[in-house]
């Protein structure tokens, strides 16, 4: 089938079996390794991707369901070479131990300060709850998205 | 990765616990246009995925494909395709016929007279070994009087039993292999070791090893789960030898929880204690339950020891440790290598041994713990060296004043639907396997580090980072001894030709031992930068000094007091150039003297809901004594990492097995195997840890490790919280709300 994506800002054309996945077509086809298969099955939350600007599970979406859409991978996030505040505050606060996770986390996170600029502790447990991380114990990735929080307000 | 012209590859697995396989014919497969592999194409070699044992302690009892399969997951078979759709499709035409054989699924029963023999011979290092009663290897230790035992004033003796765990690691076990133009092939895997990758590779397909590449790639975490040579990258081999194409290969989730798991253990521990409140004297059996294939079980029994004898004084102690095979998936080192198993069950013993002879918990472990002066052997019996650095006290008494220990709530006095209780627990880990003498455990690594022309250094490493900032700290210690910033230090990524070996990353070494090699190595160019410097500066290389310069970002040698005298790292690096001087570089290996612990120390507060038997945390301070901590926060994560875990394995983490079919319970499905969210643990602010002020004097700048450290005691502190909530013990983990609402039922009754 004939779909036509914007990915990361850029107009694309595939040509695509129905039953083909989003998160196959990224990391397949567009070589957009970033983001992540963790488990297939939506529990991990590693393959979080932008969705016209809401965060989905690659693996849950078909290609053919992002026609006409715009897709935003973690490739896409930095601006003319700068990181984006949420990607400064991951790193600024140790919260990327292995990394594998952080691609999804970061995309959950932009999602989550776009809805909701200013979350409590709770709110963001609540919102990043999808996201496995088994490294950090989600300590400083809560802080970090307080501090990304803090950023963007400023 | 992908590569040009590269094919996909699946893995052909038993659905039988055991059985032999009569046939396999793979026409319909190649006939779709799949390159096959099946047992009979590889060579016939019976390998142990793990090479950090010497080979006399080592023993084997892999093939790269089975034609008996051992558990449901077992590899039998591969293909390769155009894309994993049709690598899948051929791998459903090939037609395998079975002796579907007996199965054990429990070490007491793979024990019994008369069990199915999981294997009937094996071998430890090129000699041949028949297995008696499933029994894989075994270790029986003794040390000191019995009768100290025997006439103590108070003795426990319990039977405790862990869970098998996943690691659960993000990343699933994957490998691309190229074939290369010169016969050999380069290799981008999961992995520990590159080199240890190397060298097994080398030993099955007989590849000579300078044509074996194997590359350094980002790991999504590991655990423990990849010291081995994972069974993806020994199967992909052979497909890309055989397709002459690259390969690769990845598990699926549900292949990946197949592939691995925790030693599950089972422990009948005796413990004495005397009025005075000192500990006289311990025995300890130790089963584990292995599954199909020795990865590391004779190293770990010899650790389990070690692991026990090392927390407290014991003047008599008396160890038999068996590995029993059974028809489940192999297990492997995680996190810990059976210290976060054994320190449960010694911790929970230490609060029963300290109530019966009427001494606070904490104190107990005041006075028997072992510190600064003592012999260290925790690596196991092969590897002894006396502890030189030691915060366990500061650890146990800050703690306890921020908690408030002494004032707990009494267990008996609680009566209402929610019940709080504090537990402490404590523990270690080595850093690294090191020791005066050789053992057993090969541990040394090594760097090479190099000036470039503009006077910055490049570090090249064969030491994985798993995500522990192990690199980011040697970069940080190579800049302290070079007095340059971070910045001018640059990680290049190397691969098995371009690196010298570095046994693997594990064991708590990547600080202490690979930070001890990165240190060698920058001591080294220091002192090639001195003499250039003193040849250019007219002054004695070791009366020069070093200091970085902010204004001009550069580091500069200068001899103090004399005007006009000093030189900065560029303009050394370009002087050496133009004057043919070469290049400042040296490549170093480097073996630590000694094995230090690293020791932790835990402080839970629990709510149990008596109706629902789930079980909260309030709060959680942490103390660790890491030495010199280089990477702050880091370190830090690394505690909150551990502590996850820890609560995870004592609360929610299980793979039972169905025995009707072999198969894990859980179908493989992580929906069936949950880790905590976000919404599982506490919040930030309750949650504190703080480190020891240690210096460990073997340690580069004073370090140690901390990975494992932060898990091991974990379990242990959070079953005391328990304990201290309800007045009731557990001898089984995980510590579910079902066995709570049983537990406190029992009690009533």
């Amino acid at each position: 089938m004939k779909i036509e994506i914007t990915v990361n800002g850029r107009k694309r054309q595939f040509d695509v079996e129905p039953n083909k996945l989003l998160l196959n077509l990224v990391r397949d086809e567009l070589h957009l390794t970033g983001t992540k298969y963790g488990c297939g099955i939506g529990e991990c939350g590693a393959c979080t991707v932008h969705l016209d600007g809401e965060a989905v599970l690659a693996c849950m979406v078909l290609a053919v369901d992002a026609d006409g859409k715009q897709v935003d991978t973690i490739e896409g996030v930095a601006e003319d070479g700068n990181l984006d505040p949420v990607q400064e505050a991951f790193i600024e606060e140790g919260a990327i131990q292995c990394g594998f996770c952080t691609p999804g986390f970061i995309m959950t996170t932009k999602a989550l300060l776009k809805e909701n600029p200013n979350p409590t502790e709770h709110e963001i447990r609540e919102y990043l709850k999808g996201n496995y991380c088994r490294c950090t114990g989600y300590v400083n990735i809560i802080n970090a998205v307080q501090s990304a929080a803090k950023k963007l307000q400023s | 990765m992908a590569f040009p012209n590269m094919l996909y590859g699946r893995v052909l697995k038993s659905p039988h616990a055991h059985a032999r396989v009569r046939s396999i014919d793979v026409s319909k497969a190649e006939k779709m246009g799949a390159v096959t592999i099946t047992p009979d194409e590889i060579p016939d070699v019976t390998y142990c995925p793990r090479l950090v044992s010497v080979p006399e302690a080592t023993y084997k009892d892999w093939k790269v494909l089975a034609d008996k399969p051992h558990y449901v997951g077992e590899a039998i078979g591969a293909v390769a395709a155009e894309s994993e759709e049709e690598a899948q499709k051929a791998l459903e035409a090939i037609e395998v016929e079975y002796d579907v054989l007996g199965a054990s699924f429990d070490a007491f029963d793979a024990m019994k007279p008369g069990a199915e023999q999981v294997h009937d011979e094996i071998y430890l290092k090129d000699d041949l070994l028949k297995v008696e009663n499933n029994i894989g290897c075994q270790l029986s230790i003794t040390e000191g009087d019995p009768i100290a035992l025997e006439e103590a004033d108070v003795v426990i003796e319990r039977t405790y039993r862990t869970n098998r765990r996943y690691h659960n690691q993000l990343e699933t076990k994957s490998v691309v292999v190229r074939p290369e133009a010169d016969g050999g092939i380069s290799v981008w895997s999961t992995t520990q070791t590159i080199h240890n990758t190397r060298l097994l590779l080398h030993d099955i397909y007989g590849i000579p090893m300078g044509k074996i590449r194997v590359y350094k790639v980002a790991l999504g975490g590991s655990f423990g789960s990849s010291i081995h040579v994972n069974p993806v990258v020994t199967i992909a081999v052979a497909l890309a030898l055989k397709s002459r194409r690259p390969v690769k290969l990845s598990y699926t989730r549900e292949e990946d929880i197949r592939d691995h798991c925790a030693y599950q253990m089972i422990f009948k521990l005796k413990l004495g204690a005397n009025k005075n409140g000192m500990l006289a004297g311990g025995r300890l059996e130790a089963y584990l339950d292995i599954g199909a294939h020795q990865i590391q079980a004779y190293p770990l029994l010899g650790c389990i020891v070690g692991w026990w004898v090392s927390l407290y004084k014991l003047p008599y102690k008396d160890y038999v440790g068996k590995a029993v095979y059974t028809n489940k998936v192999p297990s492997c080192a995680f996190r810990g290598y059976g210290n976060p198993q054994i320190s449960w069950v010694v911790e929970t013993m230490m609060d029963e041994l300290a109530g019966k002879i009427d001494i606070d918990p904490l104190d107990f472990r005041l006075k028997n713990y072992i510190g600064e002066g003592d012999l260290f052997w925790g690596q196991g019996p092969s590897v002894k060296s006396i502890i030189q650095s030691c915060g366990v006290e500061e650890i146990l008494t800050k703690g306890a004043e921020m908690v408030d220990w002494y004032n707990r709530p009494n267990p008996e006095e609680q009566t209402g639907r929610y019940r709080r209780g504090w537990g402490v627990g404590r523990g270690y880990h080595t850093s690294s396997a090191g020791a005066p003498v050789p053992s057993s455990i090969v541990d040394f690594g090594g760097a090479i580090l190099k000036m470039n022309e503009d006077g910055t250094f490049d570090y090249i490493s064969a030491l994985m980072d798993h995500g522990c900032g192990t690199q980011e700290a040697h970069v940080k210690i190579i800049a302290e001894e070079l007095q340059v910033p971070v910045n001018k230090v640059n990680i290049i990524r190397g691969d098995t030709g371009t690196t010298v070996y570095d046994v693997c990353t594990h064991a708590s070494r990547g600080v202490y031992s690979g930070g001890g090699a990165a240190l060698k190595v920058a001591m080294k160019v220091q002192e090639q930068i001195r003499s250039f410097a003193g040849r250019i500066l007219d002054a004695y290389p070791h009366a020069v000094r070093i200091r970085y310069d902010e204004e001009t970002d550069q580091t500069i040698i200068f001899a103090e007091g004399i005007e006009g005298r000093e030189v900065s790292y560029r303009e050394i690096a370009e002087t050496a150039r133009h004057k043919n001087w070469g290049t400042v570089a040296s490549v170093e290996s480097y073996r630590q003297p000694s094995c230090p612990p690293h020791f932790t120390g835990y402080f839970v507060n629990v709510e149990v809901d008596t109706w629902t038997g789930k079980v909260k945390l309030l709060r959680v301070v942490a103390g660790a004594d890491i030495g010199t901590v280089i990477n702050p926060l880091l370190a830090a994560g690394q505690v909150h990492g551990g502590f996850a875990q820890g609560w995870s394995m004592t609360t929610l983490e299980d793979m039972p097995y169905d025995p009707i079919d072999g198969d894990l319970v859980n179908r493989g499905s992580i929906a069936n195997y949950k880790v905590p969210t976000t919404q599982d643990l506490l919040d930030v602010d309750d949650l504190t840890v703080f480190f020891a002020d240690t210096y460990e004097p073997t340690g580069p700048f004073g370090a140690k490790g901390i990975g494992e450290g932060a898990l091991n005691p974990v379990a242990g502190t959070v079953a005391n919280a328990i304990q201290n909530a309800l007045g009731v013990r557990f001898f089984q983990l995980p510590i579910t709300p079902i066995r709570i609402l049983e537990a406190l039922k029992e009690k009533e009754e």
